[in-house]
């Protein structure tokens, strides 16, 4: 176990400021999403194109350090991307925090990669998995499910 | 028994969490075992078992006559006043679920109110919920003041004419308020209110006596009481329990059983239907004789020696923000340190083997109250030690240091 591994200066820095924190204005996806063991809420706002690009994502909820920089590099990430890619980067990003070594997209670029890739020190803690992944699961639900509550639990 | 050499009974701490000496600050979520109790399990399993209270071969009785003799260690512990007030359930869980159904079918009725307080734990909340549906009944709350603490006036203030019931803990698992129990029952009695006390957290901490307090109901969690998972006792006055429906149908709690007809069990094997969790129930009498051995007023003393040195400690440490500050407090320091998550703290002092809880200790109306998602425990058992609080004192800078803080 590696706490430096865990808490990086990226993750830190966006625990701290979360980028997209706030409510999207005309937002026309939507989900909430919380984690009843720890009392971690989450509520991401989507603003779709008729394309179903990402025109504006953002989030609002309280949570740990690593919850909150998960879903504040999720959001920067996921901004301005088309539907498959989003799903293409979520389903990359499940995959590297559940099994795989890396991510293996080619739609980030290296910095966003990087980025993304600081979040895999979770691997090492399995209590703590569910603080990374309930911001992308809740992204699915607001894009797939037509915002069905997701929770960690069920 | 000397408290101060108590931790070497638990063989748990011979063991390194990471290579490091464990710090065991859980216990409100489940204390350590000591070896007595995990001895007498593998001895029961190794040479007595046998199910109780059905066959008449010899293990059979063995094992009925031992456990039963547990149900009167437990009378005497608590000082009951007849050995059939002593049910064992599979947990406080379901000690307070059996109590909330019976009562919720025999005796309330459309309209009636019972009153919690803020600090009830979701146990003491969720199975009283479900009688808003079944029975159309309405459930306040006494609020808790500004430190963390329900004074009775809270408490006399929320009753109605209405009123049927009082559930409330005996010993807060956040704020460690220590709630004046006689004189609740006092007040609550004058008025012909039931009171049922979640005594998850007395148990392991107060005196308990069931004659003195006067309450009708005390559910016990034993598993924090140094005792095995899988076990709670419900306390109930007999009038209560001989009055109240069965909660639970099956084997063992019935007299005859007709096609047509069934009447039940008398008293305690009315509220004991299935097999038991028999090798618990067991074993449970070891943890008696092992807090007999150390005797409360000395665990209440060292507790209180510990959690004020905790209090003192963790006031000095100016990131810390304590949570609760009442006139009575046992067991538990809960705290905040602002702008580090409970769940970051708590992950950064298991790196150094130091055990608390985070996140909101299954009182999600007080951490609302409080206007927090979430805070940190640190609780005791017998077995903690002033220097467990410096060393998480010591972990708390580490997080500082991680999160820069100053």
């Amino acid at each position: 176990m590696n706490l430096k591994e865990l808490y990086q200066e990226i993750i830190l820095e966006h625990g701290k400021n979360p980028r997209n924190l706030r409510k999207t204005e005309n937002f026309n996806k939507d989900a909430k999403g919380n984690n009843p063991l720890c009392g971690d809420i989450v509520h991401v706002y989507l603003k779709l194109s008729e394309q179903r690009k990402v025109e504006d994502i953002s989030f609002e909820g309280s949570g740990c350090a690593i919850s909150m920089a998960s879903a504040s590099i999720m959001t920067d990430l996921i901004k301005g991307k088309s539907d498959n890619e989003t799903k293409e980067i979520i389903e990359d990003f499940l995959g590297m925090i559940k099994e795989n070594p890396e991510l293996k997209s080619n739609i980030l670029k290296e910095d966003d990669k990087t980025k993304l890739m600081c979040l895999s020190g979770v691997k090492q803690y399995p209590m703590r998995v569910k603080c990374a992944t309930l911001s992308w699961h809740t992204l699915i639900s607001a894009m797939e499910n037509d915002g069905k509550e997701i929770s960690t639990e069920s | 028994m000397n408290i101060d050499t108590i931790k070497k009974e638990f063989p748990i701490f011979d063991k390194k969490i990471q290579n490091n000496d464990l710090v065991y600050l859980d216990s409100a979520n489940s204390s350590q075992k000591p070896k007595v109790v995990i001895d007498r399990i593998n001895e029961f399993y190794s040479k007595q078992f046998s199910n109780v209270g059905r066959s008449v071969h010899y293990l059979a009785v063995t094992a009925t006559n031992l456990y039963e003799n547990t149900r009167s260690s437990v009378q005497k512990y608590i000082n009951a006043k007849d050995k059939n007030e002593i049910v064992f359930t599979k947990g406080a869980t379901e000690a307070l679920n059996l109590v909330a159904n019976t009562l919720g079918q025999k005796y309330l009725e459309e309209g009636d109110e019972i009153l919690l307080t803020e600090l009830e734990h979701h146990s003491n909340y969720v199975p009283w919920h479900y009688l808003r549906k079944s029975k159309n009944i309405k459930i306040n709350f006494a609020e808790i003041n500004e430190d963390g603490d329900v004074p009775i006036e809270n408490i006399e203030k929320k009753i109605t004419p209405k009123t049927k019931i009082i559930a409330i803990n005996h010993l807060s698992n956040v704020t460690g308020a220590i709630l004046p129990i006689k004189e609740i029952t006092e007040l609550a009695h004058s008025k012909g209110i039931i009171v049922v006390v979640d005594g998850c957290q007395g148990g392991p901490h107060l005196k308990l006596d069931m004659q003195e307090l006067d309450c009708d109901f005390y559910a016990i969690s034993c598993h924090k009481m140094y005792g095995p998972t899988g076990l709670g006792i419900l306390y109930g006055k007999k009038k209560w329990l001989e009055e109240l429906p069965p909660y639970q149908g099956g084997g063992g709690m019935i007299k005859e059983v007709k096609k047509d007809r069934i009447t039940y069990g008398d008293l305690p094997n009315k509220y004991e239907a299935g097999t038991m969790a028999t090798a618990q129930v067991i074993a449970f009498d070891q943890s008696i004789k092992f807090l007999e051995s150390i005797g409360i007023e000395n665990i209440i003393k060292h507790e209180k020696e510990l959690i004020e040195y905790g209090q003192e400690i963790l006031r000095k440490n100016n990131s810390v923000k304590l949570i609760g500050n009442p006139k009575n407090k046992g067991g538990v320091l809960s705290f905040i340190i602002q702008g580090v998550h409970p769940h970051d703290i708590a992950t950064i002092l298991d790196e150094d083997g130091v055990a608390i809880r985070a996140g909101h200790h299954c009182c999600q109306i007080l951490h609302d109250k409080l206007e927090i998602p979430a805070s940190a425990r640190a609780s005791i058992g017998v077995y903690n030690i002033k220097s467990d609080f410096d060393q998480l004192n010591e972990s708390i800078n580490k997080c500082k240091k991680i999160f820069d803080l100053k």
